[in-house]
């Protein structure tokens, strides 16, 4: 077992410090003109759900978790390039407790941006999902990034990484993340950059992660282009991932791409915080190398066809090679606000125990405030699961758009699978949407 | 030594975000909200533009949002999150890409079948195969920002 400790520092007063720094930016800016204060987006979402399990020895417990989940999106503030973006969840148990305690929630984001109107240079502070050449990380911390008039940029990034480790051990992520990215862009034609990014952390054999990478996006001719990305792990002295795809895209209506990627366990996963990314529930010399393709094709107006297929090869005999091959058509009506679809998987492996076949349909009708769907899907094993070698779970929701800013709908779930030789699960859904002026968010 | 390194950090984007403000391009940036309301349904791009974004300088045409713009999407917002963020809030990333999380996508979008939101289905017998058959599609959303429902079995 990889052991990884924090230090004595709290996380949490950094976050603070962040957050109040852009309350206190935004303050200012929020007032400077109270004539033209900001354009606010907000968004709730609350969720009950009720469902009964029963456990060995006939315990038998009841839950109805109630979440809310809420947005809050501020822009223009005071008639100025800022805006001001906050997402956070919570969870009470109305019955026997769900998760951990009967109490959960988290802020996922809550920060300050500066759009400048020219040039996409940008920046922001605060807690915010940072994706960025070899970065993809929720972080504590600032962004910036400025492109010249010639086409280079640069990025850089910095902060502590917002991670929870699904263990109750104290075990952490990093004590810090920074890195950049520095890049050339041409408009339509071309854009590579290089990254490098490094999180102090005592990680897979006590070492910081360290990555240098590339990345490159080249319209190569006409509809064809080429994109690639390359992490190399500086730490583990190895190719973390890379994947290179062409993509063609002849018309508005065909969309084809295939490629390949590659990732080592050792450099892919030497940050990772859940233990079923790290030994002994994973051996980290395996390595995997993959081609893969993508079809999407909408034949006649309204109709579209997918086909996909990926082959995996590891390493390692165990788990062995694996392909999966998709098929999938789709109808679009009443003004694309509906959709239907039917679609396939086929996964063959050179273990049974890998081995599995997917089928879903679903199918969506709007009239008028009304929204009902339906949606039902069965995967086959070659191996038993549990004592049983398929599962099938059927959804189907109701809803009712009371007023343009509030919707009321509900879910009920039916499953019958390996964990469960019948089981039903009800939620009810309530969408509230505010917004001050016209614009599309979604 | 964790709050010296967040000091420097701040500070050496301070101090780029100053220099860089003197030579920003002028190509105008792309507006942080869309202007216009967006329809019901999956928007296309190119109803309305043909020529090349000015916020991720890419043809409109590689942001139509077909399965292979879907699978690849990352590629595209590792480079220019700026024009998702024109039609899309922060919430929308972190639907899935969350910190912490207790929901499924699915179970979220329960009324949205026609979304791309894995997990469907009683996942917790099929990420048994996908898991052991492809890691780093599940590593990441799971590697750092995980389900404490996880623990049930990875401890």
């Amino acid at each position: 077992m990889v052991h990884r400790k924090t230090g004595g520092y709290s996380r949490k007063s950094l976050s603070l410090a962040c957050l109040a720094l852009s309350v206190s930016l935004f303050l200012p800016a929020l007032f400077a003109s109270p004539a033209a204060a900001a354009d606010v987006v907000l968004s709730s979402k609350t969720y009950l759900l009720f469902y009964e399990r029963q456990y060995a020895g006939g315990q038998k417990n009841q839950y109805a978790p109630l979440y809310e989940y809420l947005s809050a999106d501020a822009t223009n503030l005071g008639g100025k390039p800022f805006s001001m973006h906050f997402y956070g969840w919570g969870r009470v148990d109305l019955g026997d407790d769900s998760g951990t305690g009967s109490t959960s929630g988290a802020i996922g984001s809550f920060y300050l941006e500066y759009q400048h109107p020219e040039g996409n240079a940008q920046a922001k502070v605060g807690q915010f999902f940072l994706t960025e050449g070899a970065a993809m990380a929720i972080i504590d911390g600032a962004y910036v990034k400025v492109t010249t008039p010639v086409g280079l940029g640069v990025s850089l990034y910095g902060g502590v990484p917002v991670e929870y480790s699904i263990l109750d051990n104290g075990v952490k992520g990093g004590s810090a993340l920074y890195g950049g990215r520095l890049f050339y862009v041409k408009p339509g034609l071309v854009e590579i950059g290089a990254t490098y990014l490094k999180e102090n952390g005592d990680f897979v054999q006590g070492k910081d992660l360290q990555l240098y990478g590339g990345d490159l996006w080249w319209r190569v001719a006409g509809p064809v282009e080429l994109t690639g990305k390359y992490t190399y792990n500086q730490a583990m002295g190895e190719t973390a991932s890379q994947r290179y795809a062409i993509r063609i895209l002849p018309t508005s209506t065909f969309d084809i791409s295939a490629g390949y990627e590659q990732y080592s366990y050792l450099g892919l996963f030497q940050a990772a915080l859940n233990p079923a990314f790290l030994p002994p529930q994973l051996n980290l010399s395996d390595k995997v190398s993959a081609f893969f393709g993508v079809l999407s094709w909408e034949f006649v107006p309204q109709w579209t066809l997918t086909l996909g297929d990926k082959y995996l090869h590891h390493d390692l005999s165990n788990p062995g090679n694996a392909n999966r091959a998709e098929i999938g058509l789709r109808y679009s009506y009443n003004d694309k606000k509906d959709t239907a679809g039917l679609s396939a998987a086929f996964v063959s492996a050179s273990q049974d125990v890998n081995e599995y076949q997917e089928y879903r349909g679903f199918a969506t009708y709007s009239p008028g405030k009304l929204r009902l769907t339906l949606d039902a899907l069965t995967q086959l094993y070659k191996q038993e699961i549990y004592d049983k070698k398929n599962q099938t779970q059927v959804v189907g929701t109701a809803g009712y758009q009371i007023l343009a800013s509030l919707q009321l709908s509900g879910n009920v779930t039916y499953t019958q699978s390996p964990n469960f030789q019948e089981d039903w699960e009800g939620l009810i859904r309530v969408t509230y949407d505010f917004g001050t002026s016209t614009g599309g968010k979604k | 030594m964790r709050r010296a390194s967040a000091v420097k950090i701040l500070g050496a984007a301070l101090l780029a975000l100053l220099f860089g403000c003197s030579a920003v391009s002028k190509t105008p940036s792309v507006p942080p909200k869309h202007p216009e309301d967006l329809p019901a349904g999956q928007a296309n791009c190119l109803e309305c533009h043909k020529d090349v974004s000015t916020g991720a300088m890419k043809p409109y045409a590689d942001f139509v949002h077909t399965r292979v713009f879907v699978n690849s999407h990352g590629t595209y917002a590792r480079s220019g999150l700026n024009l998702c963020s024109s039609c899309h809030n922060p919430a929308f990333c972190q639907t899935c890409h969350a910190g912490k999380e207790e929901l499924k996508p699915n179970v979220k979008m329960g009324d949205r079948p026609e979304r791309m939101a894995p997990h469907r289905g009683d996942y917790t017998i099929t990420h048994q195969i996908d898991g052991r058959l492809d890691p780093g599609y599940c590593y990441r959303c799971h590697g750092n920002k995980s389900d404490t429902k996880c623990k049930q079995c990875h401890r």
